[in-house]
């Protein structure tokens, strides 16, 4: 458990991750008020890997619920194995002759299973998806609900139980309530508007690409062995592409790749030809990657003499 | 500090940022874990607990200074810096000059600047009590300044460093004094500006409520205000919400197909082949729509919300392709694809007047052909075609003929007219001729209409 905000941040920062003053309120705000977190912004700019740093950082289990469309609760929450049922049936045959042995009529033999029922339909045949798992934990845990917005509107609907009074129905076995409430934290891509009950219930995060001066400490942390001349540029750089009018702008992982790709590739400075061979771990369209090649050309006078001949 | 919280809350709502009580009751518990020492962490605990929305940041950031702000920076105190004889100058100075200026000098020299009452009684005579839109706030303040006297402080500020100089005062001193006064200014200005912005946040919260989103639905798009537009903009993320879950309910109802045993087999191997689970195969009710929107100015209401809408429901489309026309037919799907619905409408028209400078008049019949020539393959049997038009040609040739052929080729070809019938055929308007040619027209002259036009195209009926 955390202390206070700097707090937070020192021990987020000692799992590797940078958090901004704001990221640290709230992460702080989600543990005092025991509330999931609800973090919305551009592709890779770790979202996700602040539910991996947190878990870390307060040394918890992380269980990941990854989002899709078609997502439905057999997949999220429970599913009843019905191969194991079925197993079990045929292995326990001579214990059923036992049991319905001396029965006489049909409905005896009825009446005295049903008061077996509740072996098949008990914890052992239960499979738990991440969400019963994080609530059935005995210790507790941090979960991590990614990509929220590409799970459908009734899926939406569903997580409010689970995410204001920490506890699932199971009809067979009625509700179980959380032993210990986990830490949530739900991602989204902002693809689409998520239902105003589901952002009630959560602390909003807004994280943004970060400031030049934020990513540079970034890179300098993630890839110690690129000089940091080198980062600086590099930086530099994407921050740029980031202010061009682009498809797709380079994400703060991809930054990460480069400055790896930079590191094996043994670069010594970020000339035409580095920047050529390698702007494609930044950009991933082509039309992206002819613009910012102009762009480049086009900046500085050496270079540009350089680069029409 | 709860009721500022609470005053607070009403400000955002009052403008148009939805907080429930159970937000600013996290607000209050945030508080009480975090405290309000710390600013910045402050200002993060509020926006965390109490805004769900980026785009609402920025009225966040422009109400928290007025309600959380000191007010304003503080004055100093200018006579502190100067020697004993120095101070007693400035005074006689002061006295020398005396004036409807004096309170301002006053304020400027002492660093004891008007108390909160005052200002607020300044505010009230500059008009501040009649405002009620942040728009207005620029313009009171100036206006507040200038009754303060600041637009005669230039000159009575030379007057007394000139009666300073003539008294004896050292140049040094009078350099000093004057770099006080001007800072001073500015954080008396800085002040002004914050009662006057606060003024008007809290009157906004006060007025009654007179813009209601469900009342607005049914007023006619042609006669909506640029506030109301905003409004009805939020309404629109409502109705999306209820047209979403309405559709997939309808969806899911729908996916029991036809049995399928290929599916099935494959399904049941895991319980030995006892067939356990039953499979079916999907009917698929997804919709696959092409849009034809008309792009003339008077139908960038109901062109906007049109848009909206379809994108907003892509997930409960199987495919949509849009075409913007107005003297040509031009795709526009990529322009909606890489956007957030509301701005992707406002970029579709910019792409399209930046496109074709100067004035055209609508040519659908000519947009028509343009469209058979360069995109026929985007229509086939399962398409459903939607031309959101008021089918006014300016007497260019409808071509029915084209649009006969379409309804033939499509599964349907659906007409969203923002006009009345009545009004069908009058001037310019082939309505009446494309009323014949296609499978059925919604007349959609307000959100309602609108809504329920949309909400019958996802149906598939």
């Amino acid at each position: 458990m955390f202390k206070d905000i700097a707090d937070v941040r020192e021990r987020l920062g000692q799992q590797q991750y940078i958090a901004s003053e704001e990221i640290g309120t709230v992460t702080f705000l989600a543990q005092s008020l025991s509330k999931p977190i609800l973090a919305e912004g551009p592709a890779g700019v770790g979202k996700t890997e602040l539910a991996k740093a947190w878990a870390k950082a307060i040394g918890r289990p992380l269980i990941r619920l990854q989002c899709y469309e078609g997502l439905d609760e057999s997949k999220a929450l429970y599913e009843w194995e019905y191969a194991k049922q079925m197993l079990y049936t045929q292995l326990l045959r001579e214990t059923l002759h036992k049991v319905l042995g001396d029965v006489q009529s049909l409905s005896d033999a009825a009446s005295r299973l049903a008061q077996e029922e509740d072996v098949f339909f008990s914890e052992n045949f239960l499979l738990p998806r991440p969400l019963l798992t994080a609530i059935m934990s005995d210790e507790p845990v941090v979960l991590l609900i990614d990509e929220i917005d590409r799970a459908d509107v009734e899926f939406e609907a569903f997580l409010l139980e689970v995410l204001s009074d920490f506890q699932v129905s199971v009809p067979e076995l009625g509700t179980i309530a959380a032993k210990h409430q986990p830490m949530v934290l739900l991602t989204s891509n902002n693809t689409r508007e998520l239902s105003e009950a589901l952002k009630r219930r959560c602390l909003y995060l807004y994280v943004d690409y970060p400031a030049q001066d934020a990513e540079l400490d970034i890179v300098r942390l993630k890839v110690p062995d690129l000089s940091p001349e080198l980062a600086r540029q590099a930086v530099a750089v994407v921050h740029q592409l980031r202010n061009m009018d682009l498809r797709k702008v380079p994400s703060i992982s991809e930054t990460l790749d480069w400055a790896r790709a930079l590191v094996t590739l043994n670069a010594s400075a970020i000339d035409e030809k580095t920047l050529s061979n390698t702007l494609t771990v930044l950009l991933k369209y082509e039309t992206d990657v002819a613009k910012a090649k102009r762009m480049m050309g086009n900046s500085g006078g050496s270079q540009r003499g350089r680069w029409e001949r | 500090m709860d009721d500022r919280v609470i005053e607070f809350v009403r400000g955002m709502r009052a403008a148009g940022v939805r907080v429930s009580l159970a937000e600013s009751m996290d607000a209050m518990r945030a508080i009480e874990a975090l405290g309000v020492t710390d600013k910045t962490i402050f200002k993060s605990s509020m926006r965390a607990t109490l805004i769900k929305e980026s785009q609402d940041f920025a009225v966040f950031d422009q109400l928290f200074p007025l309600y959380f702000g000191s007010g304003g920076p503080m004055l100093q105190n200018a006579l502190e810096e100067l020697s004993e004889g120095d101070q007693e100058m400035l005074q006689a100075a002061l006295q020398a000059l005396s004036g409807r200026m004096q309170d301002l000098l006053d304020w400027l020299t002492s660093g004891e600047g008007p108390t909160k009452e005052e200002l607020e009684a300044l505010a009230n005579q500059a008009g501040a009590q009649w405002a009620d839109n942040p728009g207005e706030a620029r313009w009171v303040t100036r206006r507040m300044l200038q009754q303060m006297g600041m637009g005669h402080l230039e000159q009575q500020l030379s007057e007394l460093y000139q009666k300073l100089q003539e008294m004896g005062m050292s140049q040094e001193a009078i350099e000093k004094l004057m770099g006080v006064v001007e800072a001073n200014r500015e954080a008396l200005a800085e002040q002004v500006a914050q009662q006057v912005g606060m003024q008007i946040a809290q009157q906004r919260a006060n007025r009654p409520d007179d813009l209601h989103g469900s009342d607005l639905m049914h007023k006619p798009f042609s006669a909506l205000s640029e506030e109301e537009t905003a409004v009805l903009r939020k309404e629109v993320a409502r109705l999306v919400t209820q047209l979403r879950t309405r559709a997939a309910m309808r969806r899911k109802r729908g996916t029991r197909g036809k049995f399928d045993s290929k599916s099935t087999i494959r399904a049941n191997q895991r319980y030995g082949g006892v067939p356990l689970e039953l499979r079916f195969k999907k009917n698929k009710l997804k919709p696959s729509l092409v849009l034809m929107c008309d792009m003339s100015r008077s139908m960038f209401h109901v062109t906007e919300f049109m848009l909206t809408f379809i994108y907003q429901l892509q997930d409960q489309v199987a495919k949509t392709r849009s075409f913007a026309y107005y003297s040509d037919m031009q795709e526009v799907s990529h322009l909606l694809n890489s956007n957030r619905a509301e701005e992707a409408a406002q970029e579709v028209f910019d792409a399209f007047y930046k496109g074709s400078p100067g004035h055209y008049a609508t040519d659908f019949g000519g947009s028509l052909d343009s469209f058979y020539h360069h995109w026929l393959s985007a229509v086939n049997g399962r398409t459903t075609v939607v031309v959101l038009g008021d089918g006014r040609n300016n007497y260019n040739s409808p071509r029915i003929d084209l649009i006969k052929d379409l309804q033939k080729r499509a599964r349907r070809v659906i007409w969203f007219c923002p006009e009345q019938e009545r009004q069908w055929g009058s001037g310019d308007s082939d309505m009446l001729e494309y009323a014949t040619a296609v499978d059925s027209i919604y007349v959609v002259r307000n959100l309602a209409q609108l809504a329920t036009a949309v909400d019958k195209l996802l149906a598939g009926d």
